[in-house]
């Protein structure tokens, strides 16, 4: 080093070994580029692959393979009239004729030995529904289309058992099959037979869940976001406060789970599995959420607007919540939005407070047990039929869409109502 | 009356306090004679507050407080009756007779499965009834008392408003204090449950056990199963090896790319997908964990030549999790990148380094307590996560480094434990309060130490 200072000989730039180098660093600098870049493409990649496994297999959810059942009404209901099946007495005439044994008889009259088993456990319910909503059904022969079995489903939409892909590929044969759309799975419950489940029920109780967790978490998360930007002195107490609600953001979901059952469900002794309780648990996950939001809202708003109404003699109070409070409240929705729809797609803490169970109805109530969304998912992933492979990518697309829904519209809320100051 | 129609009876008639306030308040703004507003105080609706939360206020405290209380009262009458002397006097089967009775006559249950509930239930309904109406009684005196009071101070010059802020300012330091109750509770029931359960099971195996076969009667002093090494050694397994060695690269390589390579566009359009990895929710991943990843995994497995992969292998866990953190990763370290002061990257850029060269020996090392807290963070994150590891991973308690082997985890043994009808006291559910709490603990301290790292490196650059 001192030789060179001694005798200053100017780098050959441009010869070989200096050129060499150059070539070399820049090299690693496309290299280092191209792995950036392979490391965004993985994860859009992965995403992508996610989004198009559970499509391809959950749109196959929304749609039934259907059979072509010929009922001659007035032979096997020796001559109901339509106007026996309405009115009043409609319930208990239907009770009377009998439908799942009708239905039994005029498949096993139209397809023989392969009759057993074709049909899905709702199909009884399916024609009595149509009988309720056409009576004149009933005086003539009709040719109605029901739901098969789960089996037959499978082996029609893609390979199956073989047993039931002989019976498909006779049945195909008569042009006896056909795909319909499956509003059961739509307006149902949970059942055993793949064919028969439907999410309304789940996604029933995860709308409940989510108007008590709005209910509580909401007012109190902008009430202590207001408190804590506006009010609060720097005291041990509020440090406390902070502490709290940075580490309850962090706690694993599974915790707040585990204090809903200690506290809510073993020491309160509030109703198990129901909504109530699911909205209580996920409300405590997600008001440290709408608090840190609600914060950094409050801080945005420039402290002329608080001056300018505290010189006009406004109290503290009505600074906040006629001034600073509507001019935060975007930026808090958005966040709150974000917030429901983490609690919307949780599951951990819900199975802890045991809205685990087979639920075969809709609640009706908050203290009804009931099952929520996510927790369906789980549960039908965890069965060993075939037939409900589809059915959880089908529920999965569904809250993949409100989830989407929820959060493209904070997106929005944030860019149709930001301030920038 | 059901309490909801009490509830909102009380809240009709606060409503109705408030109306009445108000309009009282008003004739003396009318009918001022000195000014717009004469000497009046505080404007009209401050004084319908005033009496509407006098009068809800104390009927509220009371309707908790009697909830609470009247459970009790309501057993204490049914014992004293004669007709319960004769019940049994052990506590177990004493209690779900009347526990049994009180849900028949409150009409959660239609049907009697003991005989001598049968005989409670008409002295069940009437000390139910018997308390409700003493509740609703008490309720609407303490309403109509309270309103009325605050109806006689409305004057002129009664400072309504001052009074009013005042019951705000108490509901917002209420509302903060929730934090501290909701951490507070936490930290209770999970001491409390997991000293229930020292008491049964020694502190010692749970800790330092290598065996995890939990039994649901324990016999003290002896080894009963409750080993959990072998789940801490899951957990970190999964979450902080398997998951880091994927998201740390992906999510540092992408925040690089994304602050110093890529153009406005690109940026504007792959930051939000990306944050779409954070917003899918865990039981799809744990779904696509089971039902995708891990028989591929196993494949590969089987092609690489280990026979004894597992279905439910950690590696297909870990991985998707790893994607899971990605996101939270990746903002972590584009924070700090861009806290790192610009004279330093354009020092650096003008002394001839390539872009490259700048970001590993000048942004990252600047920037290194920043992305170390968000690793910490996203640790933290990793081993709370329960539904992949439900799904993906195993149940059985495996100590082994294999990747293709099945690892549980201290999540996955919480829902396992809770998910069978044990009963609350029974040492499966204790046990998962003591798991809980070992899972709490880690995740506060990584959590407090990633904070504390993140913020001191903040300071440094301010």
């Amino acid at each position: 080093m001192s030789n060179a200072i001694m005798n200053p000989t100017p780098t050959d730039w441009n010869g070989q070994i200096m050129q060499k180098r150059i070539a070399r660093r820049y090299a690693a600098e496309r290299r280092f580029k191209a792995m950036g870049f392979l490391a965004v493409a993985l994860s859009t990649l992965f995403l992508a692959f996610l989004l198009f496994t559970m499509l391809g297999q959950g749109l196959r959810g929304f749609q039934r393979t259907e059979i072509a059942v010929d009922f001659d009404f007035p032979a096997l209901t020796s001559g109901t009239t339509a106007a026996s099946i309405s009115g009043p007495n409609a319930d208990a005439a239907l009770n009377s004729m009998d439908v799942p044994g009708i239905v039994e008889l005029a498949i096993s009259q139209q397809y023989g030995e392969i009759s057993e088993g074709l049909l899905t456990a709702g199909a009884a319910g399916n024609v009595r529904q149509m009988l309720i909503d056409d009576t004149a059904l009933v005086t003539g022969k009709q040719q109605l289309w029901l739901p098969v079995d789960s089996r037959l489903d499978v082996a029609f939409k893609r390979a199956g058992e073989p047993a039931a892909e002989q019976t498909v590929s006779t049945l195909a044969q008569k042009d006896a099959l056909r795909t319909g759309f499956n509003w059961t799975f739509l307006t149902g419950a949970d059942a055993t037979d793949p064919s028969a489940v439907g999410i309304w029920a789940a996604f029933k109780g995860s709308l409940m869940t989510m108007a008590i967790t709005l209910m509580l978490a909401f007012p109190v998360g902008v009430l202590a976001a207001l408190y804590l930007e506006e009010y609060a002195t720097k005291n041990k107490l509020t440090d406390m406060i902070e502490v709290s609600i940075n580490n309850l953001a962090a706690v694993p979901s599974i915790i707040f789970g585990l204090l809903g059952l200690a506290v809510f469900l073993t020491l309160f002794g509030m109703p198990r599995s129901s909504a109530l309780v699911g909205g209580l648990t996920l409300a405590l996950m997600t008001m440290p959420v709408i608090v840190i939001a609600g914060r950094n809202a409050v801080k945005s708003v420039p402290p002329s607007i608080r001056e300018a109404a505290l010189g006009i003699g406004a109290s503290p109070v009505q600074v906040v919540f006629h001034h600073v409070l509507p001019l935060a409240l975007p930026g808090i929705l958005t966040g709150t939005i974000i917030g429901m729809a983490r609690a919307l797609g949780e599951t951990a803490p819900l199975l802890m407070i045991g809205m685990r169970a087979f639920i075969p109805a809709a609640p009706q109530g908050f203290t009804d047990a009931t099952t929520a969304l996510p927790v369906q998912i789980y549960l039908w992933s965890d069965e060993v039929n075939q037939g409900f492979v589809e059915k959880t990518s089908a529920a999965i697309i569904v809250l993949l869409i409100f989830l989407l829904g929820m959060n493209a519209l904070a997106i929005y809320l944030r860019n149709r109502f930001e301030t920038r100051w | 009356m059901t309490g909801t129609a009490l509830l909102f009876l009380v809240l009709g008639l606060g409503l109705i306090g408030w109306i009445a306030g108000r309009a009282r308040a008003a004739t003396f703004v009318r009918s001022a004679k000195n000014g717009p507003r004469g000497t009046v105080n505080s404007l009209p609706y401050y004084h319908g507050w005033f009496v509407a939360i006098c009068a809800i206020a104390p009927a509220l405290v009371f309707m908790f407080i009697w909830q609470s209380i009247s459970p009790s009262l309501v057993t204490n009458m049914v014992l004293s009756a004669p007709a319960a002397a004769d019940l049994p006097q052990e506590g177990f089967a004493r209690a779900a007779i009347l526990s049994e009775a009180r849900a028949i006559a409150q009409g959660f249950q239609t049907a009697a499965f003991q005989d001598e509930s049968e005989k409670l239930v008409p002295l069940y309904a009437s000390a139910l009834s018997y308390y409700k109406w003493i509740g609703v009684a008490a309720t609407l005196l303490l309403l109509f008392a309270g309103g009325a009071y605050a109806f006689t101070r409305i004057k002129p010059d009664f400072r309504a408003r001052s009074k009013v802020e005042r019951v705000v300012m108490f509901g917002l330091l209420v509302a903060s204090l929730i934090a501290i109750l909701t951490t507070l509770g936490i930290f209770a029931s999970l001491i409390f449950e997991s000293w229930r359960f020292f008491s049964m099971v020694s502190p010692f195996e749970f800790l330092f056990g290598t065996e995890w076969n939990p039994k649901s009667v324990v016999t003290p002093g002896a080894e009963n199963g409750y080993g959990a090494i072998p789940l801490f050694w899951g957990t970190i397994f999964i979450g902080a090896v398997i998951a880091m060695i994927v998201a740390i690269p992906l999510g540092l390589m992408s925040a690089i790319f994304l602050t110093q390579y890529a153009s406005a566009t690109v940026r504007k359009w792959m930051k939000p997908i990306l944050e779409i990895l954070a917003g899918v929710p865990t039981v799809v991943y744990g779904y696509f964990a089971a039902l995708t990843v891990a028989p591929a995994v196993r494949d590969f497995a089987v092609l690489l030549g280990v026979s004894n992969a597992a279905s439910d292998n950690a590696l297909a866990a870990g991985i998707v999790m790893g994607v899971m953190i990605i996101p939270l990763v990746s903002s972590m370290s584009d924070d700090s990148i861009a806290a790192v002061p610009n004279a330093m990257r354009d020092g650096s850029l003008a002394m001839g380094a390539t872009k490259s060269e700048t970001i590993k020996q000048v942004l990252l090392p600047a920037a290194l307590p920043g992305v170390v807290g968000g690793v910490l963070l996203a640790v933290s994150r990793a081993i709370g996560e329960t539904m992949i590891v439900v799904m993906a991973a195993g149940y059985t308690a495996n100590l082994t480094a294999n990747p293709f082997a099945t690892i549980t985890t201290v999540t996955v043994q919480i829902v396992a434990l809770l998910t069978g009808d044990q009963d609350f006291g029974s040492p499966h559910t204790l046990a998962a309060f003591a798991l809980g709490l070992a899972l709490f603990v880690t995740t506060f301290f990584l959590n407090y130490v990633a904070l504390r790292v993140v913020k001191k490196y903040r300071e440094a650059y301010e």
